[in-house]
Formats: structure tokens, sequence, C-alpha cells
């Protein structure tokens, strides 16, 4: 090749380069322009709540000239992608979250809306919620949350079916779990189901044994960056009666093939293939979809059974308080995310979660749950919560989120048997707590 | 054709033939620069930095670099990964080869055939993934109708058979697209070596092993190279079918870089990862290129006609 042509081509490369170059310059000021379509953008965690959500989304646009859009992201993912996109245009304006720690980061980068303004405008965005609910998405004396769903304990579910067929009663305490394991397993199913797979349904055993034998405290103390209280002789009771209950079989040997996501556990007991499942209230409405003919007649439901000798007050509950909406400091439409989040107190919201299972913790719940379509799960619920003195947030949701996989290997790897104690003391410890 | 490539032509003579200059390879060199070079130099800038996605990211120095020397995780990955190849290569070239030369067959019930098996590869790998994450599910999947094989179903939950799971569903995936491979270049062998054979009384094996499959030399360096940077970017699969468990069990160097960075939001260290692996496919297709004398395109047809 001809050294004079060089020169010419490498101009016109140049030349080429830059004009590239600045077309996709244009193109991200076309695609970042998503909260500039004249219309809001909510992001939600997608299950078989988001009926409820489509619904309120419907009746706001009816009369709003501000249009929403509903964008759903399947559960697994949803942490990965809000994270991923929340500092880029492509940002929702409104979103779903757990409130507490899984807000704080955002909060602290500057991101989020205080929503102080909106309730000097309309005191009601505050004053319609049960205030413990709504001060868990309170960060630095500043609201940043709307409750949204419903609150969501943790209960143990049964197949009343194949508890009768094995004479085995709903059992009140540790010790008659471990004796209705033992008839199950004698029956021949498996004694309780598990989506080990999704690894968070695993956590759920630690967050109650934990609670119940060492009471709030110990978590606290941890997450509070006092990483010895895992070493204590609580922590290690708490694992060995896990262990316990692992080894005698009530898992089955599968549990981490099996997932929950993907409705494995779900059929598991509506099948009647296994006799309980720990998992949140929303298990309700999933069966209810999945299932609707054996969530209508056979779905028991009991709290977290009491562990005799536990410091723990046994009336204590584990889960998610609420989930919340918070809102993005660069909406365009501020006026219309308040008059949306208006609807999130109104009576067609908590009629509409409470008839797909859900319990709404507005001021207005109590006068409804005689007429929901769950009646006495609703009033199971209710009572369950308000009489509890200690609400634990889910582990994975009160540690920061950068901590959860490393939280669910080690849970997982404790189940199965691949860390022992102290391995599992030892990964607990090397989590980050802020 | 066939002339055009026996003939050793002199070097010189390269030039005359009037090849296009440049500015031709211009679109994909830009295109290249524009999504691969950049991203791949941001990349390397951020391997260097601690970022949390959200606040300014901040320079560490080699801070990432030297935590994942240290990561008995990182290392494992590493064995995870180089096995799970090998696993893929070992499983998957045999398969490809026998039933490639058997597609390449002008008979119509082959032609059909060769098109369903085909079907796989045109499905995403997620998709795959997620229809065999159902299907292998211990209580209502094949593992329950099939006990005597699975016993309990723990596929999952163990990490011998997480494994085997991962290599066979990419086998499953993937032996269709070096199948083609194969086929092709088997179709592309002349007749004439195959007569030539049967008038010196060799069998069908012999064909096969003594003319069949050294003509397949190139094709079978081109589908390698293929089947091991594919393997060491694996990473859908793992995510769907195992995410990485039971515990570390199955996180290859992928997967743990994307858990790194997307779950555990520590982007700097994902981008550590990230270009490891990528310095690491780079050495190991060059090894297999030089080792292979693929670099030097010799034909397989010399002396032919």
């Amino acid at each position: 090749m001809k050294t004079r042509a060089r020169l010419p081509r490498l101009v016109a490369t140049g030349a080429t380069l830059a004009l590239a170059l600045s077309l996709s310059a244009c193109g991200d000021g076309d695609g970042g322009a998503s909260g500039d379509d004249g219309k809001i953008h909510v992001l939600v965690y997608g299950d078989a709540t988001n009926k409820v959500e489509k619904q309120l989304v419907d009746t706001f646009n009816k009369t709003s000239d501000v249009k929403v859009v509903l964008d759903t992201i399947p559960g697994a993912d949803y942490q990965q992608k809000l994270q991923t996109i929340i500092n880029t245009p492509q940002a929702p304006d409104v979103f779903f979250n757990w409130g507490g720690g899984s807000i704080k980061p955002f909060v602290k980068a500057g991101l989020l809306l205080p929503l102080d303004d909106f309730i000097k405008k309309n005191p009601d965005l505050e004053n319609k919620f049960l205030p413990s609910v709504f001060n868990n998405a309170v960060v630095d004396g500043k609201p940043y949350g709307v409750p949204m769903r419903g609150t969501q304990p943790v209960l143990l579910f049964h197949n009343k079916k194949v508890l009768d067929e094995a004479g085995v009663e709903p059992p009140k305490t540790w010790d008659e779990l471990l004796d209705a394991v033992g008839k199950l397993k004698d029956e021949g199913v498996t004694p309780i189901a598990l989506g080990g797979g999704d690894v968070w349904p695993t956590q759920m055993w630690f967050q109650y044994l934990y609670d119940r034998i060492a009471g709030p405290e110990l978590f606290q103390k941890a997450l509070g960056g006092d990483k010895s209280a895992w070493e204590s002789p609580d922590s290690k009771k708490a694992l060995d009666m896990i262990r316990e209950l692992v080894d005698t079989g009530a898992f089955g040997k599968n549990y981490d093939s099996v997932k929950y996501t993907n409705g494995g556990s779900v059929q598991l007991v509506a099948a009647g293939k296994a006799g309980f499942e720990l998992m949140g209230s929303w298990y309700y409405s999933q069966q209810l979809t999945d299932h609707p003919e054996f969530a209508e007649k056979d779905l028991g439901y009991t709290a977290f059974p009491a562990v005799e000798g536990g410091k723990g007050d046994q009336a204590n509950v584990a889960g998610n308080t609420n989930n919340y909406y918070s809102v993005m400091k660069k909406t365009k439409h501020p006026e219309a995310v308040a008059e949306f989040l208006k609807l999130m107190y109104s009576d067609q919201f908590v009629k509409a979660q409470m008839d797909i299972g859900n319990l709404p913790t507005t001021t207005n719940t109590d006068k409804f749950i005689e007429t929901s379509g769950t009646p006495e799960y609703s009033r199971f619920q209710y009572d369950l919560v308000a009489d509890a003195p200690s609400f634990q947030l889910s582990w994975d949701q009160a540690y920061p989120q950068k901590a959860s996989s490393d939280m669910h290997k080690a849970v997982q790897q404790f189940f199965n048997g691949q860390l022992d104690t102290d391995g599992f003391i030892k990964a607990m410890q090397a989590l980050p707590t802020e | 054709m066939t002339t055009q490539i026996t003939s050793a032509r002199p070097a010189s003579s390269a030039t005359t033939v009037g090849r296009p200059g440049f500015a031709w390879a211009l679109p994909a060199a830009l295109f290249f620069a524009l999504f691969a070079i950049v991203p791949l130099i941001m990349v390397a800038v951020l391997s260097f930095m601690s970022w949390d996605g959200i606040s300014p990211p901040r320079f560490t120095g080699t801070d990432n670099w030297s935590r994942l020397l240290d990561d008995p995780v990182m290392l494992k990955s590493i064995w995870l990964t180089l096995l799970l190849t090998a696993l893929g290569v070992l499983l998957q070239t045999p398969l490809s080869i026998v039933l490639g030369v058997w597609a390449a067959g002008h008979q119509r019930n082959r032609a059909v055939l060769s098109v369903i098996y085909f079907i796989p590869l045109l499905l995403s790998a997620t998709a795959v993934s997620v229809l065999w994450r159902a299907l292998l599910d211990p209580n209502f999947g094949i593992p329950a109708d099939a006990a005597w094989l699975f016993g309990d179903g723990n596929l999952f939950g163990e990490q011998a058979t997480a494994i085997g799971v991962l290599a066979f569903v990419s086998t499953w995936q993937f032996t269709p697209f070096h199948t083609l491979i194969y086929q092709g270049a088997a179709r592309a062998i002349p007749q004439v070596l195959y007569q030539a054979a049967e008038i010196d009384g060799a069998g069908r094996y012999r064909q096969f092993f003594h003319i069949t499959l050294p003509q397949l030399r190139n094709a079978m360096i081109t589908s390698m190279i293929l089947m091991i940077v594919g393997g060491l970017t694996t990473f859908e699969t793992v995510l769907i079918l195992t995410q990485g468990g039971p515990g570390t069990d199955t996180t290859i160097s992928a997967y743990y870089m994307y858990d790194k960075a997307f779950k555990g939001f520590d982007y700097g260290t994902g981008s550590a990862i990230a270009l490891a692996l990528v310095v690491a496919s780079t050495i190991i297709s060059l090894i297999v290129v030089r080792v292979s004398g693929y670099d030097k395109m010799r034909g397989s047809a010399e002396g032919v006609s």
C-alpha cells in the first residue's frame, strides 16, 4: 500500500468516527428522555400483587392528563436492575422498595425526593398510615417512602389434609414441630417444603430461630457493627437447632434443587407432597393464583412455633414490614406523582389488596377486614402484627444490599453442610454492615 | 476453487490481485472500536477503581487485583471454568463430528432429522436454561419419573451433578451448531478420495478414520476455538440453572464477575475479573491457533487434483 494514500484515509476515518460518536451522543439524548415522554414510569417488583397495581394505574389514568406506566421486573432480578438504572436517564420516576436499608444508599447519593413537601400539602400522605410502618421508610429524619402493599409477616403454612392424614396438629412449639416432622416423614411426605434454590426462603428459618432464641437484640447488635454477637452461645444454639432440623430430614434431601420462584415448592404443598412451608404472607395470594381450589379448601396457617426457654418474645414476627413507593428527585411531574400516591390509602386500594390476601397498613384497614375476600386470614395477620412486640425485617433487607449475595451463600452452605457452625459465624462476621 | 487453494502462489503475487483497501474494513473496524475496544478500555480503567454504581468512582490503585489474587472463590472459579470448558469440548466434539458426517449424506430422512436437530440452536440460552430448570424439577420433572437414574433428584444440590447439568445443557444447545460446521466440511471432502480408497479396498471405518477425520482437521480447529471461547464466557446457563450454587460450587469466573458487580455492587472487582477473563481467553485462543497450525491456513486438499 502506498504511503501517500494513507493520509486522506486516516482523515476520513477520523471524520467518520467523530460523526459516529456524535450520532451515538444524539441517541443517548433521545433514549434518556424516558422521564420526559409526558408519563410517569413506576417500577414494581413483578409477582401476583401486580394486578392490584394495574387496577390502581388504570383508575389513575382515567382522570389524569399525565399517564402512569407500570414497569414490572421479575422478582429475582429486581434489586440488580434497580441499582443498575437508578443513576441513569432510564431511571423510573417512582419505584418499589423495602424501605430502611434498601433505600439508604440512594438517599445518601441524593437521588430521592424527600416527601415533606407532599405531606405539607396533603397531610393524609402520612396520617393515613400506621406510624410504625410509615417510619420504616424515614431516613435521617425525613420520609422517603409511602407504603404501597401490605405488611408481610412470615407464617408457617400447611396443607390441612396432609396434616390430618398424618394425625398432626398445627404445631405451637418447636418440640411439636419436630414431632410433626417425624410423623409426616413416616407418612412418606416431605415434612417441610423449601425452595432452597432461591436461598432467601432458607434464610427465613434463621431469622425466626435467632429471634425466638436470642430476641431481636442479637441481630441488631450484629447489624450495628458488633460482630461478636454471631459468636454468642445463643447464636450457636440457634445454629444447632437448625442443624438438627435439617439432619432429621425435615426438608427432604433435594430442597436445593427446588425453587419457590418457579412454583416448585408451592406445588409441593398444594399437591399434598409436603406438609408445611415457611413463607411470607404473600404465599396465600400465590396459592390462590396457582392452585385456587387448594387455597380455598386446605391451606392452613399458623405463627412460627414458640421455642421453649428462648429469650425472645415468642409473639415476635419476622418478615417484610411493608413495601414502599419512593420518588426520584429528577421526576418531571411531582404533582402528578403526589396525586398517584394518594391512591395508596384509598378504599379501592385497601379492598383490592385484601381481596388477594394482602394486609395494607393504612388506618382504614381495620374497617374493611370483615368485608375482605379472606376475612379470617386478614384478621389473623392483623392481630399477629398488632400484638407483636417486635417485627424483625428480613435479614437480607436489613443488611446493605451488597451483603445479600454473601449472606445467601453462607445460609445455603450451612444448611447443606458445606459450612459448620464456626464457618457460618465467620462468614456472617465478614459481611459489610454499612 | 480447488485450483486456487492448492497452487501455492508466490507471496508477491498476492498484491496483484487488487485487494480492497482499508476503507472496506472501515465500517467493521469502527463498529468494533466503538462497541468492543472503547468499553474494554473503560473496564480496564474501572478495574482500578472502587465504584458501587451510585456514588462517584474512586481510584484505589491495585486493591481490587490484589484482593482477587487472595480470593479462594476466584481461584476455584478459574478451575471450574476450565473444567466446564474441557467438558464441553470433550462431550461436543465427538458427538458433533459423528452427527455432522452422518448429516452430510444427501438422503431425505437425514435432511429432515438435521432440521429437527438444529432447533435447540434457534432458542436463546436463557429460554433453554429456564426450560431445563423446569424439566429437572426433582418433584415434578423428569427426575421424579426416573428415580432409578436420578435417585432423590437433587441435581442442583451437589457439585458433581450441578456441573453435569450445566455441561449437558450446553451440549444439548450447541452440538447442533458444531454439527453444522462438520456437515459443511464433510460435504467439501472431494469424492475422489473415497473412490480411490474403495478401489484400494478400504472399508467404511478405515475411510472414516483415514480420510474423513484428517480432512476435517481445519473444521475441528475452528469448532474447538469456538467451543473454548464459548466455554470460557458461559454465563446465562449458570445464572438461570444454578446461580453459582450450591454455595459457590458452580461459580465460574463469568458468573463470579456478575456476582461481584451486580449483586455485591462492587463494579471495580467485577471489572478486574472481566479483564482477566478477556486476557485468559485471548491467550488460550492464541495457543490453540499456534499449536494447531491454524494460522498458517494450509489447505487440506493438497495434491488431490
